[in-house]
C-alpha cells in the first residue's frame, strides 16, 4: 500500500473509530484526533522527505497506489503525488493536525465535533492525493459538506445562520458547476476513464475539439474559481470564516479552499490548454479584483475574523495571477503561495481563535494592548501579520513575488497594480490590526486574559510558524520539487505568452463563450 | 581567497543571536546583552580580520548560492566583498557595536530589555545583508527587513501610541519607496534577463538588447526605470517627499535613534545608490540629484525652529542625507559615501550625547528645559561639541572633508546645487549652535538641570571612541579608497597624512573656502541670537515663517487630507458596494433562483397517487424510448 493511502486513511479510520468511544470520555476522543492527524502529518513529512529519492512512473508521479472499483465506468481508487501536490499534502496534512491541537475551545457535542474534523481531514488529503477524478471530487465533497454542519452547529455571532446558509449555497453551486464541467470532460474525451494520468495521456493524442474546450472551461474555471472565491463570488468566504469554529476556519481557509486552484492546475490547464490562453486575460483582471477590492474591504474591517478572511480572499489573488500569466514561473509561484498561505491561514485563524476565546470578541475597537498581556500570543500574531503584508522570510514573500516575476512580461499594468495591493494595502490593514489589537495602552476591560503556557497550546502556532519560516528560508525545498511537473503542463499549453512580451487585450475572453455556443450551431447544423 | 567563511559568520551571528535571545534567555538580562553586543563586536573585528587577510579588493569579489531557481529566474544569495561593502561593513558593525554597548547603559532599567537587544540584533543582520547583496532581490529582501526591525524598534515602547503609530508611518511611508524599487527590479530584470549587479552593469555597458534601437526611448525607458530604483531610497533614505517618518521616529529609545540614523536604515539608500551607480542615465541623475538638495535645504530650514533635542538632530540628518543623495546626483557616489561614513561617526556621537543628557535629565527633550549641562556634564558636553564640529564642517574635523568633497563636486557640475549646498552648511552651523548655546551653556533653566549628572562609562566610552572617529575620520584614507573604487585609473587623492589633512585647499579651494564661509556666518547668527537668551527670539522677528518651520510646512496634514483620505474614501466606497452590491444581490439572487424552481417543483408534487403513476410510466417511456428508439 501506498503511504499515501495512510496519510489518508489514517484520519478516516479513526473517525470510524471515534463513533464507538462513549461520549463521556472527553481526554479520548482529543487523545485519537490529535494522534490520528499527528500520525498522518509525520507520515506526509516522511513523504515529503521520501519524495527526491523516489521512482517516478512514466507521468511523473511516485507513490502511486491503483485499485480498479467500477472498471465499466473506468473508477478506480487511484493515489499518487507529483512535484505539484506533495507539498498540498504536507501543507495539508500540518494543517490538519494544528486544527486538532486547537480544537479544545469545543465544549460541547465533542464527539460529533471530532468525527467531522477527522472525516473533513481525510477528506482533504484524500482530494490532493487523488490520481482519479471520481475519487478527487467525491473526497472534496466529504470534507465540504462537515464544514456546512460544524460551521451551522458550532459557529459563532449573531450572523451564523446567515453565514451557513450563504457559504453553503456558494459552495454548492461551485462545485455543482465543476462537477458539470468535469462530467463533460468524461464524456468528451472518449477515453471511458476517470484517471487523471490516463485521461492526460488520451488527450495529448487525441486533444479535444477547441469547441468543447470553450464549453468545458468556463464550467470549470468559474466552478473552482467559486470555491477559492475568486472575485465577484468571494463573499461567502469573509462571513463563513467569520462565524466558522476556530478548527474548521483553519483547515477551509487553510486547505480545503486550495482544491480549486489545485483542481485548475491538475486538470483545467493540462487538458484544455486552447481554452485556458483564450480566458487567462479575463482571469488576470479578476484576480485584482481578489487583491485590490477585498483589500480595501478588509481595510475597513472592524472584526479580525472578517479582516483575515478578507485578506486571504486577497491573498488567492496571487496565486490566480500566477495561473494566469501561463508560465513555468508564475505556475511555480501559485502553487508556492498555495502552500505559504495555507499555513498562514491556518495561523491567523488558530490565534484569532484565540483571542476570541479569552475576550469574547474580536471587535477591534474594544481590544488593545494586549500585546503585554500575550507576549507569545502577541508575538505570534505579530509575525502572522507580517507574513501577510509579504516580509521576505515567510514562505508568502517567496511564493508572491515569484508570481510577479512569472506575471511582470505578460500582464505588466495588472502586476504593476498587484504590487501595489501586496505591498501598500496589504501593510495598511495588517498593520492596522497589530496597532488596535496589540499596541497602545492596555484596555482595563481584559485583566483576565491570559497568555498561552501550556505546551500543546503553544504546539500548532509554533508549528505552523515554523512551516512558515523554513519554506521562507529555504524556498527551493518546495520549488526543485514543484518546477519539473508545473514544466510539463506549461509544455502542454504551448502558450505564446510564455516566451516573449506578447500581451493580449483583456477582454477577449468574454466574447469566447458566444463564438463557442455559435460553432456549436453550425457544427450541428452541418451534421449529417 | 583567504577566510572565505568569516563573511558569511559574520552576516549570521546577529541573526542567531536575535534568534537565541528570543527563544531562551528572554528572561536572563545580562546574557541577551552579552550575546547581542558580542555578536556585533565579533562582527566588527571579523571584518577588520578579513580585510587584513585580503585587503579591501579581494580576488574573488563574489560569492552566491542559489535562493530560488525556477525557469528564467534565478535568484541567488550572495556575497559581495569589495571596497564599498567592506568600508560599509566596518561602520556598521564598529559604529553600531558603540551603540549596542551604550544601550546596556542607557535601557538598563527597562522591562523589556531582552526584546530590546533581540530586535537591535535583528536590525544589524538586515543591515548587514543589504551592504553585502549581490543582486537586487536580495538587496530586496534585506531592505524589507530592515524596515520591519525599525517598525519592530520605533514601536518598542509599544503601549504609548505615539510610539506605535509612528512605527506603522514609519513602515507604511517605506512600502510606498518599496513599491517604486520592486516594479524597477522588475524592469531591469525584464531588461536585462538577470538581477545580478556584474552582470546588469555589464549589459547597460554592452547595450544589446534594449527592446528598442531608438536611443530616445531606450534612455527615457532606463531613466524611468532608474528612478523607481531611486524611490527605494528615497524611502529608506527619507527624501521628500518620502521623508515624513523620519522625525515621528523619534518615538523609539534613543540608541535606536542613533543606529537608525546612523549606521543602517537611513544609510541604506545612500549605499544603494552607490552599489546600483551604473544604471543611472544622466536625466536621472539629475533628477536624484534636485530631490537630494530640495530635502537638504527643507530639512535644514525646518530644524531652525526646533525645540526638541532629537527632532533637532533627526532634521539634521534629513538634510545631511539629502546632501548624500545630492552628491550621488552630481556623480560623485564617493564623495556621497565618504559622507555617510563621517556622517555616521559623529551623527551617532550626537544622539548618544543626547541621549545622555535625556537620561540625565529623566527623560526630558525639550532645549528650553536645559541649560548649563557644561558644567554638569564634562564628557557629554566636550564629546558633543566635537560632534558639533564636524557636523557643521569645520576644519580639521571629519565632516568638512567630507562635506568639502561633495560641494567640490557640486561646484563642478552644477552651481546652482553649489549654492544651495552652500547655504545648507550655514543653516547647519546656525541650528546646531543654538542647541550648544540653549542647551549646554547659559544659566540652568530648571532644577532637574542643576541637579543633572554626568552618565555611566558604559555610555561616555562610546561617546569618546565616536569623538575620536569624528575627529580623525576624514583622514583615515577612506576617501581615498573610494575615488579608488569607483576610479581605479584617474584617482589621484593622496594617502600621506599631512597630504590629506591640507588636500581640500589645494584641490579646490573655492569650494573649501565658500564652505569655512558659510560655517563662520552660520556661528556668527547663532552667537548672536542665541547667547544668553531665556526664550527663542526668532518668532517674533520672523511671524509666520516661524510658524511654518515648527509645523514642518504642514506635510503630515497635506498627507492626511490627500494621499490617506483618497485611500480612505475608496476603501469605505468598495466596503459599500461589497457589502450590499455583491453579497446582497448575489446571494439574493441564488437564493431567489432556488426558491422559484422549489416553488415550480411543488406544483408537481400535487398528492394525488395518479398523477404520480402517470409521471413514473412516463418517465420509464421515455427511457425506453431513448434506449431501443433508435
Amino acid at each position: 500500500m501506498s503511504i499515501l493511502t495512510y496519510i489518508l486513511g489514517w484520519p478516516l479510520l479513526a473517525a470510524l473509530a471515534l463513533a464507538f468511544v462513549p461520549r463521556d470520555l472527553r481526554v479520548v476522543m482529543r487523545a485519537v484526533a490529535i494522534l490520528a492527524t499527528g500520525l498522518s502529518a509525520l507520515l506526509a513529512l516522511k513523504l515529503f522527505l521520501l519524495f527526491p529519492g523516489a521512482p517516478a512512473d512514466a507521468d511523473g508521479y511516485r507513490f502511486v497506489q491503483q485499485v480498479p472499483w467500477v472498471e465499466s465506468l473506468g473508477i478506480s481508487y487511484c493515489v499518487g503525488v507529483d512535484g505539484i501536490n506533495v507539498g498540498l499534502v504536507l501543507m495539508g496534512a500540518i494543517v490538519a493536525f494544528a486544527a486538532a491541537c486547537c480544537s479544545w475551545e469545543i465544549k460541547d457535542r465533542e464527539k460529533e465535533f471530532y468525527i467531522l474534523l477527522l472525516i473533513m481531514t481525510g477528506g482533504i488529503l484524500g482530494a490532493f492525493a487523488s490520481l482519479d477524478l471520481f475519487f478527487f471530487y467525491a473526497f472534496h465533497e466529504l470534507a465540504l459538506v462537515p464544514t456546512f454542519i460544524m460551521i451551522g452547529v458550532w459557529g459563532r455571532g449573531e450572523r451564523r445562520n446567515f453565514a451557513t446558509f450563504q457559504i453553503t449555497l456558494y459552495l454548492s453551486l461551485g462545485a455543482l458547476i465543476a462537477l458539470a464541467g468535469l462530467i463533460l470532460l468524461y464524456l468528451d474525451s472518449g477515453a471511458n476513464t476517470f484517471s487523471i494520468p490516463d485521461l492526460t495521456r488520451h488527450i495529448a493524442e487525441h486533444p479535444l475539439p477547441p469547441v468543447a474546450q470553450k464549453l468545458m472551461f468556463p464550467l470549470l474555471l468559474f466552478g473552482f474559481g467559486i470555491l477559492v472565491s475568486l472575485w465577484p463570488f468571494h463573499t461567502w468566504a469573509p462571513l463563513g470564516y467569520g462565524a466558522a469554529p476556530t478548527a474548521t476556519a483553519m483547515l477551509h481557509a487553510g486547505v480545503l479552499k486550495k482544491f480549486g486552484l489545485y483542481g485548475l492546475i491538475r486538470v483545467a490547464l493540462p487538458l484544455m490548454p486552447e481554452a485556458a490562453e483564450s480566458w487567462m486575460s479575463v482571469l488576470s483582471w479578476l484576480c485584482l479584483g481578489n487583491i485590490l477590492w477585498c483589500g480595501f474591504v478588509a481595510v475597513r474591517q472592524r472584526d479580525l475574523n472578517l479582516l483575515i478572511g478578507n485578506s486571504s480572499v486577497a491573498h488567492m489573488g496571487f496565486a490566480f495571477l500566477g495561473i494566469a500569466s501561463l508560465n513555468l514561473i508564475g505556475l511555480t509561484g501559485a502553487i508556492l503561495v498555495m502552500i505559504a498561505h495555507g499555513f498562514l491561514a491556518a495561523l491567523s485563524f488558530g490565534l484569532s481563535g484565540y483571542l476570541y476565546q479569552q475576550t469574547g470578541t474580536l471587535d477591534m475597537n474594544q481590544l488593545g494592548g494586549l500585546l503585554r498581556r500575550l507576549p507569545f500570543i502577541g508575538a505570534a500574531l505579530v509575525m502572522a501579520m507580517l507574513a501577510g503584508c509579504g516580509l521576505p522570510g515567510f514562505a508568502n514573500f517567496a511564493g508572491e513575488v515569484t508570481v510577479f516575476f512569472g506575471a511582470w512580461k505578460v500582464f505588466r499594468a495588472v502586476t504593476i497594480l498587484a504590487c501595489w495591493g501586496a505591498l501598500i494595502i496589504g501593510a495598511v490593514y495588517m498593520l492596522r490590526a497589530v496597532r488596535s489589537i496589540l499596541h497602545g495602552p492596555l484596555n482595563a476591560e481584559w485583566p483576565q486574559v491570559a497568555d498561552a503556557a501550556n505546551p500543546w497550546r503553544k504546539l500548532p502556532f509554533a508549528l505552523l510558524l515554523a512551516s512558515l519560516l523554513v519554506f521562507g528560508f529555504f524556498p527551493r525545498l518546495l520549488s526543485d520539487k514543484i518546477t519539473p511537473d508545473a514544466e510539463r503542463i506549461i509544455e502542454r499549453v504551448d502558450s505564446p505568452y510564455g516566451n516573449g512580451n506578447v500581451c493580449l487585450p483583456g477582454y477577449d475572453g468574454a466574447a469566447v463563450l458566444t463564438a463557442a455556443a455559435l460553432e456549436l450551431r453550425v457544427e450541428t447544423d452541418h451534421s449529417p | 581567497m583567504k577566510l572565505a567563511f568569516l563573511p558569511w559568520l559574520i552576516l549570521f551571528l546577529p541573526l542567531l543571536a536575535a534568534a537565541w535571545i528570543m527563544l531562551f534567555t528572554r528572561a536572563n538580562r545580562c546574557r541577551s546583552a552579552a550575546l547581542s553586543i558580542s555578536a556585533v563586536v565579533l562582527g566588527f573585528v571579523g571584518t577588520l580580520t578579513f580585510v587584513g587577510a585580503n585587503g579591501f579588493h579581494p580576488v574573488q569579489p563574489e560569492v552566491s548560492v542559489t535562493w530560488l531557481a525556477v525557469g528564467g529566474l534565478d535568484i541567488a544569495f550572495g556575497l559581495r566583498l569589495d571596497a564599498l561593502s567592506l568600508l560599509m561593513m566596518l561602520v556598521v558593525t564598529g559604529v553600531g557595536g558603540a551603540i549596542h554597548i551604550y544601550s546596556w547603559g542607557y535601557m538598563e532599567e527597562d522591562r523589556c530589555f531582552s526584546r530590546y537587544f533581540a530586535s537591535l540584533s535583528l536590525f544589524t543582520f538586515s543591515m548587514l545583508g543589504v551592504v553585502l547583496a549581490n543582486n537586487f532581490l536580495q538587496m530586496f529582501i534585506f531592505w524589507e527587513l530592515v524596515g520591519v526591525s525599525s517598525y519592530l524598534l520605533i514601536g518598542f515602547w509599544y503601549e504609548r501610541a505615539s510610539a506605535a503609530d509612528a512605527a506603522k508611518k514609519a513602515f507604511l511611508t517605506n512600502r510606498v519607496g518599496d513599491f517604486g524599487f520592486l516594479l524597477g527590479i522588475l524592469t531591469f530584470w525584464g531588461l536585462a534577463g538577470s538581477l545580478n549587479f556584474e552582470a546588469i552593469k555589464e549589459w547597460m555597458d554592452n547595450g544589446i538588447g534594449f527592446g528598442s534601437t531608438d536611443p530616445i526611448i531606450v534612455q527615457s525607458g532606463l531613466t524611468l526605470a532608474g528612478l523607481l530604483v531611486f524611490c527605494g531610497a528615497m524611502g529608506k533614505s527619507a527624501q521628500f517627499p518620502l521623508h515624513v517618518w523620519l522625525p515621528d521616529a523619534m518615538e523609539g529609545p534613543t540608541p535606536v535613534s542613533a543606529l537608525i540614523h546612523a549606521a543602517t536604515m537611513v544609510a541604506a539608500g545612500v549605499y544603494m545608490l552607490s552599489r546600483t551607480f551604473f544604471i543611472y542615465t544622466p536625466d536621472a541623475l539629475s533628477v536624484i540629484a534636485w530631490v537630494g538638495g530640495f530635502t537638504a535645504l527643507l530639512a535644514a530650514v525646518v530644524a531652525v525652529q526646533q525645540n526638541d533635542i532629537k527632532r533637532i538632530l533627526a532634521y539634521s540628518t534629513l538634510s545631511q542625507l539629502g546632501y548624500m543623495v545630492m552628491a550621488v546626483g552630481v556623480y560623485a557616489p564617493s564623495a556621497g559615501m565618504f559622507h555617510l561614513v563621517t556622517h555616521a561617526f559623529f551623527k551617532a556621537l550626537l544622539f548618544l550625547g543626547a541621549g545622555s543628557v535625556i537620561h540625565a535629565l529623566h527623560h526630558e527633550q525639550d532645549i528650553w528645559r536645559m541649560g548649563g549641562l557644561r558644567r554638569r556634564m564634562p564628557v557629554t558636553f566636550w564629546t558633543f561639541m566635537v560632534g558639533t564640529l564636524a557636523l557643521a564642517g569645520v576644519w580639521p574635523f571629519s565632516g568638512f572633508f567630507s562635506k568639502d568633497s561633495i560641494l567640490a563636486t557640486a561646484q563642478h557640475h552644477s552651481p546652482a546645487l553649489f549654492v544651495l549646498g552652500a547655504a545648507v552648511a550655514a543653516l547647519t552651523t546656525f541650528y546646531m549652535f543654538r542647541l550648544v548655546f540653549v542647551a549646554f551653556l547659559g544659566p540652568e533653566r530648571t532644577s532637574e538641570a542643576s541637579h543633572a549628572h554626568e552618565s555611566p562609562w558604559v555610555m561616555t566610552w562610546p561617546l569618546r571612541l565616536l569623538a575620536t572617529f569624528s575627529l580623525i575620520g576624514g583622514v583615515l584614507g577612506i576617501e581615498g579608497l573610494l575615488t579608488g573604487f569607483y576610479d581605479p585609473v584617474g584617482s589621484e587623492h593622496p594617502n600621506g597624512l599631512a597630504a590629506q589633512v591640507f588636500y581640500p585647499f589645494a584641490h579646490a579651494p573655492v569650494a573649501a573656502s565658500v564652505g569655512l564661509a558659510s560655517v563662520a556666518a552660520g556661528f556668527l547668527a547663532a552667537h548672536w541670537l542665541y547667547r544668553n537668551v531665556a526664550e527663542d527670539p526668532l518668532p517674533a522677528r520672523i511671524g509666520a515663517l516661524s510658524r511654518w518651520m515648527r509645523n514642518k510646512f504642514y506635510f503630515d496634514e497635506l498627507y492626511e487630507a490627500t494621499v490617506i483620505r483618497l485611500q480612505d474614501t475608496a476603501a469605505t466606497v468598495i466596503d459599500w458596494f461589497d457589502r450590499w452590491l455583491v453579497a446582497g444581490a448575489a446571494v439574493r439572487g441564488t437564493a431567489g433562483v432556488t426558491r422559484l424552481v422549489g416553488q415550480a417543483l411543488r406544483l408537481v408534487q400535487t398528492g394525488s397517487l395518479q398523477t404520480y403513476t402517470f409521471l413514473f410510466v412516463l418517465g420509464v417511456a421515455i427511457v425506453l424510448f431513448a434506449v431501443l428508439g433508435r
